[in-house]
């Protein structure tokens, strides 16, 4: 049981006194499809470029099969990981084929030109991302959702053991969302493949994930105001989707009255405001775990 | 990682084999013209050359000039090879001279340094004062095979000079402000060849000593200087429209000695610009606006 | 749009460019304010007693003026296609990083203090105007550093402010400078081709050569880090040392440039500008058919200012605007429309 990625103690923050992340730990390992979820500002991203190695953390280490990160030049981590980030536009009118294509760089021939292989691994991620219509098609062209699957597509082409992707299906549609959520499920199950998505949809993510890990946000944590001796470090927790996605936790990260139902395996949770048609349906403020699971 | 050390290593091959191919030139040893008999066809790049050129009898023998030399009338109708400022190389090439005549400004400096590389005989004279004339007269003299001329030439041009000079040399020195630009205001400043005419035709610049050679200065200095008289060279035919664009400007300094006695001149520029053979021509001229009693106007 | 690129198409495409380029670099050494005739010129060089005037204009004048318009145009132009790669905008030429103020400033630096001395028969501006050219960009290069993190709108800061700061500094001499060498300098700082040694172009061509090449083997990683260097590094690319590779090899052959011709702007801004549209932002064709495309822009743009008001001479900066700007304008309208057609 091998640990693809490894975050040990890591503490980050983007200015001096202000970590964003505080003794994180915990391990994925080889073949897992991880969610990351949490509240806005938590810091998911900066989790997911610290996991790149876009991001160097102020104190602890990351362990890519078994190594430290910083050991691995760039060219070798892009042989392991894969990074899928907010589409855009770039600057130049690259097609959608060619932005796929650049994947490949690395194994390009002596004089900087793609080979056979490259072509059919890059056709082949097209297939999958339902993007190869638009082959010929300038990024600036396609919509937003169209560019999130090409920029996937891009990701695949890499062909890497591990794939890290932030909010993949934000833009998409419910087809394509679901289509992107089987098309990770199957690369894990036929290649092995491990999976971190950053994902605001907690509900796909219960369908398609084997575990979740959700951030409080060290700010808004239960102990950040405390006497500031802690045992374990409290911004976070990880494990099955089950447990961490329950109905309690999910409230308190996000501050807000959820309705949950169960349809099968897993439960799903909706979000109710004061406004919402439903509102009575959700729970009262969280008095206590029994509680909440007496009212479903 | 191997194409580029090819690259490098293609480099410099390429380098050093153009080393060996052709040894960079000892250019601008000046072997300089004289080693023949005496050039037939010469190419003046200056119009005070040209103006030196004519003067030691050596009209017949130019075969090219710059655009801007008019004089002597003879002159005007020779092939043109460019403008004093963009002499071109093609035309002087296209004239077949055996010398090639230029002042040692940089434009034209480079030039005859790029036509001596291309193997033709050229010289380069420095006339930044009078003292410089008269060596360039010699220098063209000798490398013209016309020594006995330019002799002659320069004793002509000192008696004329001495001519004016024992004219205006009891005289009173007369304050004169010589303006090359009105606007902005510029002078000529005591190091120039103008000055050295202001002296030679018995006056005193009313510029003292300055940093440039063509200071631009401000009203309060004109003022201050109090000139006696202002001299501006203009374009022969633009003298009469020349001369009332400077009346109407220099009306408001009404406190200057030069304004108040309506002592406002324009002279013909080429006269004095051109540090050529007419210099004793254009002492005079400068002379009779200082001295108007002692030149008949 | 554009199909991706095959090495064959770009080869084909290269060769044909190549060929044109030689074509018109023929037909340019044939054209100038002098009329020779090739006929006569090829009949040899001439004998002291017989000179021929044609062959010296030809072979001396005219065929080194068009191989160093056609290196310093495809130099300019290869340095404006990796400018923009690496700033990830196509609005950046080769001059936006101080270059062309430091180039500037070496020259009337050499101008004004009147050095008599020449390197190899050739005047010290050329060599000032180089390191001039070269010390701005590590200064430049240098307070982009420290400006930090966002590390492409630091250099374009810096850039702007060293120009500025430089500028005054030239305008500051040239108002101080004797009229000759004022002229001296404005002409140089308007561009100008004129006549070089052999060995000034053996050494020039070698280097713009080899820098070409250089850039052409960064092509692939250029592309990538034109979309965005994080994304470029996820890929797999050393995005620091490929920018400074190219960064150094791109300012090295405009300072080679702007030292044998002065500054002449346009090319590097336009020419891959234009080739970009016609042929798309794969740099490993926008490369080496902007070198070609620069190389005979320049050399048609030299034939012109030559010739137009001969026997004066146009700068041949402005003759590149007048020719490009309208040219461009065309074209972008032309190739917008293909670019925002539906599928």
């Amino acid at each position: 049981m091998t640990s693809a990625i490894q975050i040990e103690h890591v503490t980050f923050g983007y200015g001096r006194d202000k970590p964003i992340l505080r003794d994180i730990s915990f391990a994925v390992r080889t073949g897992t499809f991880l969610a990351v979820a949490g509240p806005n500002g938590a810091g998911k991203s900066t989790l997911l470029n610290i996991l790149a190695g876009t991001l160097t953390p102020q104190s602890g280490t990351v362990l890519l099969d078994a190594a430290n990160l910083r050991s691995y030049g760039v060219h070798e981590i892009a042989r392991k990981v894969a990074v899928v980030r907010q589409e855009f536009v770039p600057a130049f009118g690259f097609s959608v084929l060619e932005t796929v294509l650049m994947a490949r760089t690395p194994y390009y021939g002596r004089f900087g030109f793609e080979t056979r292989a490259d072509r059919e691994i890059a056709a082949q991620a097209l297939e999958l991302t339902d993007t190869a219509r638009f082959a010929s098609r300038p990024l600036a062209n396609l919509s937003a959702g169209e560019r999130q699957r090409v920029f996937i597509a891009r990701a695949l082409a890499q062909d890497t053991p591990t794939l890290l992707l932030d909010e993949p299906t934000s833009f998409l549609d419910f087809r394509h969302q679901v289509r992107i959520y089987d098309l990770l499920k199957s690369i894990q199950r036929d290649k092995g493949t491990t999976i971190v998505a950053v994902t605001h949809d907690i509900n796909l993510a219960a369908q398609y994930c084997d575990e979740a890990l959700l951030l409080y946000g060290f700010a808004e944590s239960p102990d950040a105001a405390g006497s500031g001796r802690s045992a374990k470090p409290p911004h976070y927790c990880i494990g099955e989707v089950s447990d961490v996605l329950a109905p309690e936790a999910v409230e308190r990260a996000f501050k807000v009255r959820v309705f949950s139902g169960v349809v099968g395996r897993e439960r799903f949770l909706l979000p109710l405001g004061a406004m919402a048609k439903d509102t009575d349906r959700s729970g009262p403020k969280p008095a206590g775990p029994a509680a909440e699971r007496e009212r479903t | 990682m191997t194409k580029w050390w090819l690259l490098l290593a293609a480099l410099a091959l390429w380098l050093v084999s153009g080393y060996a191919l052709v040894r960079p030139q000892e250019a601008d040893a000046e072997p300089g013209p004289g080693d023949r008999q005496g050039p037939d066809r010469i190419v003046s790049l200056a119009p005070n050359l040209t103006e030196i050129l004519f003067a030691l009898g050596l009209g017949e023998k130019v075969v090219g000039v710059t655009q801007d030399s008019d004089y002597p009338p003879a002159a005007a109708d020779k092939p043109k090879v460019g403008s004093f400022w963009q002499p071109s190389v093609e035309a002087v090439i296209a004239t077949r001279p055996d010398l090639i005549v230029t002042l040692a400004f940089e434009q034209q400096k480079d030039l005859a340094r790029r036509l001596g590389r291309m193997g033709y005989d050229r010289l380069v004279v420095d006339i930044e004062s009078v003292g410089d004339l008269f060596r360039a007269i010699d220098a063209v003299g000798q490398a013209a095979g016309a020594e006995a001329e330019a002799r002659e030439l320069s004793q002509s041009i000192r008696e004329e000079v001495r001519r004016v000079r024992t004219a205006t040399a009891d005289a009173r020195r007369v304050k004169v402000l010589w303006v090359v630009q009105r606007e902005p205001l510029r002078v000529a400043g005591r190091d120039t060849f103008i000055n050295e005419m202001i002296e030679l035709a018995g006056g005193e610049n009313a510029i003292g000593a300055t940093l440039y050679k063509y200071p631009p200065i401000g009203a309060e200095e004109v003022i201050a200087t109090g000139p006696e008289v202002i001299i501006e060279p203009a374009m022969a035919q633009d003298a009469t429209e020349s001369r009332g664009q400077a009346l109407s400007y220099w009306r408001r300094f009404t406190n200057v000695p030069a304004v108040r006695d309506e002592r406002i001149r324009v002279i013909d520029g080429d006269l004095v610009s051109r540090l050529g053979p007419r210099l004793p021509a254009g002492i005079e001229a400068i002379a009779k606006c200082l001295r108007p009693e002692l030149f008949g106007e | 749009m554009h199909p991706p690129l095959a090495p064959g198409t770009l080869l084909l495409r290269i060769a044909i460019a190549a060929l044109l380029l030689v074509l018109v670099m023929f037909l340019c050494s044939l054209t100038g304010p002098q009329a020779i005739s090739l006929k006569a010129a090829l009949s040899g060089p001439a004998s002291p007693a017989i000179p021929n005037p044609d062959y010296e204009i030809l072979v001396r004048v005219r065929i080194p003026r068009v191989i160093l318009a056609a290196l310093v145009g495809a130099a300019l132009a290869a340095a404006g296609v990796t400018f923009q790669a690496l700033l990830r905008n196509s609005l950046a030429d080769p001059y936006i990083l101080g270059i062309s103020s430091g180039a500037g400033l070496g020259a009337i630096l050499a101008v004004i203090s009147g050095f008599g001395w020449t390197l190899w028969g050739r005047s010290p501006i050329a060599v000032f105007a180089f390191l001039g050219a070269l010390g701005t960009v590590w200064l430049v290069w240098g307070i982009g550093r420290i400006t930090g993190r966002h590390h492409v709108t630091g250099l374009l800061l810096a850039g702007v402010v060293v120009n500025a700061f430089l500028s005054a500094v030239i305008l500051f001499l040239v108002s101080i400078a004797r009229s000759q060498h004022f002229y001296a300098t404005m002409f140089w700082l308007m561009g100008n081709m004129t006549e070089e040694d052999f060995h000034v172009l053996w050494i020039g061509g070698g280097c713009i050569t080899a820098g070409i090449v250089a850039l052409f083997f960064l092509s692939p990683q250029l592309n990538a880090i034109s979309i965005g260097h994080r994304d470029a590094r996820s890929i797999g690319i050393a995005v620091e040392r490929v920018e400074i590779a190219a960064f150094a090899v791109s300012a090295l052959i405009t300072a080679v440039a702007v030292s044998l011709s002065g500054l002449i702007g346009f090319v590097g801004l336009v020419v891959p500008h234009a080739v970009r549209l016609v042929f798309g932002p794969d740099h490993r064709q926008l490369l080496p058919l902007s070198s070609l495309v620069g190389a005979m822009f320049l050399v048609v743009a030299d034939t012109a200012a030559r010739v137009v008001v001969a026997p004066a001479q146009l700068p041949v900066g402005v003759v590149t605007a007048m020719i490009g700007g309208p040219f461009f304008l065309i074209l972008l309208i032309r190739y917008s429309r293909k670019v925002y057609s539906p599928a």
